[in-house]
């Protein structure tokens, strides 16, 4: 018999802390649709998502309710299309972008990730054709998201496709400027970029993975508060940050388990491998499911004042902890997301001035993984992103994790309005750009910034 | 050989099981299987003994549990496993926990169990306890395979909206998950599939 004080416990992290399971995602490698006839790469693609994920829904509705999980969102995650699609001409990649918009319909998925270009070293003509390509993509199709490699620590940075994105940044911006931007919600620019992400937009199908593989993010930022709130409250003196990390890292445990016993269920279900749980703490725009609830918790009242840093990085440190004794299956991103539309707590901060985009970018240091769901004004020029994305990517090259960016350029708005996203994506204050506009000198000089030195690290 | 099922029920001391125990020892008795909890302060204990080389009769096993037990004021009932009878045959299925929390009223737990026998679920354990106003039942239940949790989870939904009880039927794996280290089970039939290098 399990422990009636065990059960009530799982049952309270899902029904009053939000416990579930945010993406069961799909990746299918799409190498053997490659074509040099662009109707039948079509044809091929959609035949190999249906015949993978044609059963994903139903299957994921049955094991939802045998164990009484929500799964939030399903999502398929494909072999980067840059090199799919290689040979093809612009109006080709639209086709093909059109296809995965229908079929991801079809197969009744959210988000379908993947449109991709792995280009940190150089590009290929198609990898440059499908970046030109991103704003018709992004302001055209509902579900196709987008992300751009455009570093490595063991490649460096490329600096011609950083300038290039900036220009697309602002492009999609205005073709969806009815939206406040949001086809840039869509395109995720890397840093290292892992191969098995769940989690879109970034989410692609990288080398080295299986035809069809599972993976799963978990979520659970609700459920790591209210543990931590409650050692707060109740624990018999005061609690040091070690007991802190201590319960972060056991209740890590109990979310990551979930995860995998999800995972490996839907797996075996449809025959195809199990992958990874990603076990990253992914906020919602709902109150009581947000990271910076939890720092709040820790006892960091200003978002985005001293302390801040360090207790992002003790909880993400924790997290991984309870989350690698969980399972051995553990990969993607991996860490504590502070998506700031996407999270109130964090989207209030801004609105108080107490969260900047200086102090966003300090803590990305330390957490996955980087300056994500961030409004920035309208008028900001294309080079200052790209030296902003430039900047971000430097401290994940430099660091050796992922870092990566999501910032819209809102059209039409100025630091301090609103941007509004809808749904899961939130919404915030736009946030003042310190400094913008001295940049462009440094971003057109182009090229490549070197690999970083792998020793003498400190 | 003889085989009992002995349960004993007293208000809670310190040395009850020492004396129920000591008894059967003193009768050569052998313990099979026990259970045992405190409920409010209520003692209660079942177990099966078997009397391998000296065979014991029922009303010499209540007699020693009594004797020896005196200061505790024992209530004792002993069943004989009568020698080669067929086991009982229970419903088998897959093991699924079930939870209903909310407000208490009288028969709650005869009306949980009345939907789960309509549809041949087995009760196998169960613990359900009133605090304040608040009624909480934990229980495992064997759900026969043609059955889907959906079918069970919507009978009990409709019992616990006519008695503003919310009701939870979840398999058991996510428990194991959540609670124990050991490496995540999933369904009999689908072990073996899923392994991270499964070609497909």
């Amino acid at each position: 018999m399990h422990r009636t004080e065990d059960v009530l416990a799982t049952l309270s992290m899902i029904r009053q802390h939000k416990l579930d399971v945010r993406t069961v995602t799909m990746g299918i490698d799409l190498a053997p649709c490659s074509s040099p006839d662009v109707t039948t790469l079509c044809d091929r693609i959609r035949a190999r998502l249906i015949q993978y994920a044609g059963r994903l829904r139903a299957v994921c509705r049955e094991v939802e309710g045998r164990y009484g999980i929500p799964i939030v969102n399903r999502r398929i995650a494909l072999s980067p299309i840059g090199r799919v699609a290689a040979g093809h001409s612009t109006e080709g990649l639209l086709a093909v972008a059109r296809t995965l918009d229908a079929v991801a319909a079809e197969v009744e998925v959210d988000l379908v990730g993947g449109f991709t270009a792995l280009v940190q070293k150089g590009w290929t003509e198609a990898e440059r054709r499908l970046i030109a390509a991103l704003p018709e993509v992004l302001s055209t199709t509902k579900r196709v998201c987008s992300s751009v490699n455009v570093g490595s620590t063991a490649a460096g940075i490329n600096m011609d496709a950083v300038a290039a994105l900036g220009h697309v940044l602002k492009e999609t911006a205005e073709r969806t400027r009815d939206d406040d931007g949001f086809g840039c919600a869509k395109i995720v620019i890397f840093g290292n970029a892992t191969n098995d992400n769940p989690f879109m937009a970034g989410a692609f199908h990288g080398q080295g993975e299986p035809d069809c593989v599972i993976n799963i993010g978990v979520s659970g930022p609700g459920v790591v508060k209210a543990a931590v709130e409650d050692l707060v409250a109740h624990a018999p003196s005061r609690p040091t940050l070690g007991d802190i990390a201590e319960e972060i890292k056991s209740t890590a445990f109990r979310v990551t388990r979930v995860g995998e016993l999800i995972g490996r269920e839907v797996a075996a279900r449809l025959g195809v491998a199990f992958g990874i749980v990603d076990l990253s703490l992914a906020p919602t725009p709902q109150v009581g499911d947000s990271v910076g609830e939890i720092l709040q918790a820790m006892g960091v009242s200003r978002l985005g004042g001293p302390g801040s840093t360090a207790a992002l990085a003790l909880l993400n440190d924790a997290v991984k902890k309870g989350g690698s004794f969980a399972s051995s299956s553990v990969g993607g991103l991996s860490g504590a997301f502070v998506a700031v539309s996407e999270d109130s707590a964090l989207a209030k901060a801004v609105e108080a001035g107490d969260l900047t985009l200086a102090k966003l970018e300090a803590m990305t240091a330390v957490c996955s993984v980087g300056l994500d769901m961030i409004a920035v004004p309208g008028d900001t020029d294309a080079e200052t992103l790209s030296a902003l994305i430039a900047d971000e990517v430097a401290i994940g090259v430099i660091n050796h994790k992922t870092t990566a960016v999501r910032v819209i350029p809102v059209p039409g708005k100025k630091a301090g309005e609103r941007a509004v996203f809808g749904g899961l994506f939130g919404e915030m204050d736009i946030l003042p750009i310190h400094a913008a506009g001295g940049s462009a000198e440094f971003v057109r000089h182009g090229g490549r910034i070197p690999a970083p030195l792998s020793s003498l690290r400190n | 050989m003889s085989s009992f099922i002995i349960s004993v029920t007293a208000a809670d001391r310190v040395g009850i099981v020492y004396s129920v125990t000591g008894a059967l020892l003193d009768l050569g008795g052998n313990v099979l299987e026990l259970s045992q909890t405190v409920m409010r302060g209520y003692f209660t204990i079942i177990l099966e003994a078997e009397f391998a080389s000296s065979p014991a009769t029922r009303q010499q096993i209540v007699d020693a549990i009594h004797e020896r037990g005196r200061r505790f004021d024992l209530q004792v009932q002993v069943t004989e496993i009568k020698d080669g009878a067929e086991p009982v045959q229970v419903p088998s299925g897959e093991r699924f926990i079930l939870t209903v929390l909310g407000d208490d009223s009288p028969g709650i737990v005869h009306g949980i169990a009345g939907s789960l026998a309509a549809h041949g679920a087995n009760i196998v354990d169960l613990h359900a306890r009133v605090d304040g106003e608040r009624f909480s039942l934990v229980m495992e239940a064997l759900i026969p395979h043609d059955l889907t949790p959906a079918a069970i989870r919507s009978e009990l939904e409709r019992y616990g909206r006519a008695h503003k009880l919310e009701a939870f039927v979840q398999h058991e794996n996510i428990f194991a998950a959540t609670t124990e280290p050991s490496p995540v089970r999933i369904g009999a039939a689908l072990r073996g599939q899923g392994d991270s290098v499964a070609s497909n």
